[in-house]
């Protein structure tokens, strides 16, 4: 699902106060129990709804078992322990590639679309002497709207029927409608959106376009969060530095390239991370517009798991649902463990 | 900004490439508003044809009538108390990772933050037997489940963003209050919560759009009797179909209130912020 979208707009990092350093009077017993106290009601729900549940999955997917006999950790007599078997199973299963491939597809298009254009969006308002507030509004709006809720926009957007589809009436104005275009590799079916828009024929891989019609709806979905991120970096860059800049004779794409930029590091940063995130956790917008299909051509690996989890109740693939979410974790993990270890200097600063 | 030299053509190119942009970011908002406002047959010939005499609020009614009322309802119980319990365990426990010092703070806190990062699938798999387990499988209790979850997901959110907040308190607020023989909890209630209550208000906010737009856990934990309107929108699109004018409709009552909110959000944070300036 959308990550928490709105993350940055919070200040920084909460940097702990250092605690009262010489106590005036001896803390009495309740005082000193304080702090459990405070923190108990939210590390409760927490042990109970994730850690526990965390745990149970990463323990079942050494076991062999279905949703109709769930694996339990109260119940020895019906563990049917596999070892690693789940995870092997999982790696030389053809359909678990097709989705971490649909997935890559994803983790490259997705921040790059993201980091560009809110990039170049904020960078252009910047420029903007009047309607600035309102034109930015015009991009952040879309953040507050539920990717589900995105995907049945944009399945309108995309309808078949050039009578429904406003894309599909415009090619059909332009007169490609229904073209059938080879250019070398590539092959284009402009108007089939949904169902099949066209392959990259690698010769090892086919990359299917039809992720590309869903990675833009998340991407119109997400780009505000980048144009509120990178904007708030924005204000910190002097203007009279880009002037200067323009003094001294920098185009704008100079002056793009070397002050901008690099002022907006860290902004840019957080943009790249958090969309890696949220391409990598990808469901929603999948679930709805075209559950994985045609075939398998959109399938991604968030998608897969749960189908294997709930939506075939008579194949005992729990044990490999559990065996992806597993993988997923680590990887989302251990690829924004720097980023991590940052968050958490930052609160002891 | 001032824009020192700045030739017309520049301007015209800047303003005329931003004006279609946002045209292209508003068009398919505009045709989901369209096509739920007007007349299926209308929208079968092209919305864009439109004549403004057609528009009407007939598809909401009926939208409304075919039960999409009962996930309006579920999603404002399920969204009310995720938040509640969301922002009261969240600001007690926040409060405590920005101000006090206790056993294991930082091996909780990592823990917490990782709810920011792993993905939700990582608990959904055992999360149904366990609601069984719980009690919290069937009936009015389903909300509660359902909550809580959203709770212990949002509990990394909670005490990052929350923790900003209750850090930027001055501690001489705080230790005059304690040396006036106020306890932890009164110095809590009395001088942090007020004072960080923008910033409170500001991350409920968030968390309201964040559960109310939720699809995956509703879907995967809830039976039909309870479930939220992103589920029923999901529900409602079948392609084979036709009944575009309702999904639209659907589709335009399920980004309002977070929409709404957001609005009312942008405000918030205006009107914080000249707070500050002007107590300075």
């Amino acid at each position: 699902m959308a990550s928490r979208r709105t993350t940055t707009v919070a200040p920084t990092p909460p940097e702990t106060a250092p605690p009262p350093a010489a106590p005036r009077r001896a803390r009495s017993r309740p005082e000193r129990f304080a702090p459990y106290i405070f923190v108990a009601p939210l590390l409760a729900v927490f042990a109970l709804f994730y850690l526990w549940p965390a745990l149970v999955t990463v323990l079942s997917s050494f076991f062999r078992w279905g949703l109709l006999r769930p694996w339990t950790p109260v119940d020895p007599a019906r563990w049917r322990f596999v070892g690693l078997d789940n995870y092997t199973t999982t790696l030389t299963d053809p359909s678990f590639w097709n989705a971490v491939l649909n997935t890559a597809i994803w983790l490259v298009v997705f921040p790059l679309l993201v980091v560009g254009f809110s990039l170049l969006v904020s960078i252009l308002i910047w420029h903007t002497t009047r309607a600035g507030t309102v034109l930015r509004t015009v991009f952040i709006l879309p953040m507050t709207i539920s990717l589900a809720a995105a995907g049945i926009i944009w399945t309108f957007v995309y309808n078949a029927d050039p009578q429904i589809g406003v894309l599909n009436a415009v090619l059909d104005r332009l007169g490609i409608l229904g073209a059938d275009w080879r250019l070398g590799p590539l092959e284009l079916h402009p108007g089939a959106w949904l169902s099949n828009p066209g392959v990259l024929h690698l010769g090892f891989a086919d990359l299917r376009l039809t992720n590309l019609a869903l990675i833009v709806p998340a991407f119109w979905a997400f780009t505000g969060f980048g144009v509120i991120t990178i904007t708030a970096g924005l204000t910190a860059v002097p203007y009279e530095l880009v002037e200067a800049a323009k003094v001294d004779g920098a185009n704008a794409w100079q002056t793009a390239r070397h002050i901008l930029v690099p002022a907006l590091r860290r902004p840019l940063v957080v943009v790249g991370v958090v969309s890696v995130i949220f391409a990598l956790r990808t469901f929603d917008i999948v679930y709805v517009m075209t559950g994985g299909g045609p075939a398998q051509d959109t399938m991604v690996l968030a998608l897969l798991l749960w189908q294997q989890a709930f939506a075939f109740l008579d194949t005992p693939q729990g044990g490999q649902a559990t065996a992806i979410a597993v993988l997923m974790s680590a990887v989302l993990v251990a690829g924004s463990w720097p980023y991590l270890r940052q968050l958490l200097a930052g609160r002891s600063r | 900004m001032t824009a020192v030299g700045r030739s017309r053509w520049t301007t015209l190119l800047l303003y005329g490439s931003l004006t279609v942009l946002a045209v292209i970011w508003l068009v398919p908002a505009l045709s989901s508003l369209m096509i739920a406002t007007l007349p299926l047959s209308q929208t079968r010939d092209g919305w864009w044809n439109l004549s403004l005499a057609d528009l009407t609020f007939g598809n909401f009614a009926r939208a409304w009538d075919q039960g999409l009322s009962r996930y309006v309802v579920n999603s404002f119980i399920i969204t009310g108390l995720a938040v509640v319990l969301t922002v009261s365990a969240g600001s007690l426990a926040a409060y405590a990772y920005a101000r006090m010092a206790f056993r294991l703070k930082a091996t909780t806190y990592f823990l917490l933050i990782t709810t920011m990062i792993v993905p939700v699938q990582i608990i959904l798999i055992p999360m149904l037997p366990w609601f069984r387990t719980l009690g919290l499988n069937a009936g009015p209790q389903e909300y509660l489940g359902i909550a809580l979850v959203h709770t212990a997901f949002g509990a990394g959110w909670a005490i990052f963003m929350l923790g900003a907040f209750f850090a930027q308190i001055p501690e001489d607020l705080l230790e005059a209050a304690r040396i006036d023989g106020a306890g932890w909890f009164d110095v809590f209630r009395r001088i942090a919560l007020p004072l960080a209550l923008p910033g409170i208000v500001s991350f409920a906010i968030i968390d309201f759009v964040f559960v109310w737009n939720d699809l995956l856990l509703a879907l995967t934990l809830l039976d039909r009797a309870h479930q939220p309107l992103t589920v029923g929108l999901a529900n409602l699109q079948t392609p084979h179909l036709a009944q575009e004018d309702l999904v639209a409709a659907g589709t335009i009552m399920a980004i309002l209130p977070p929409l709404l909110l957001f609005a009312a959000l942008n405000r918030f944070y205006v009107r914080g912020l000249f707070a500050g300036a002007t107590k300075g």
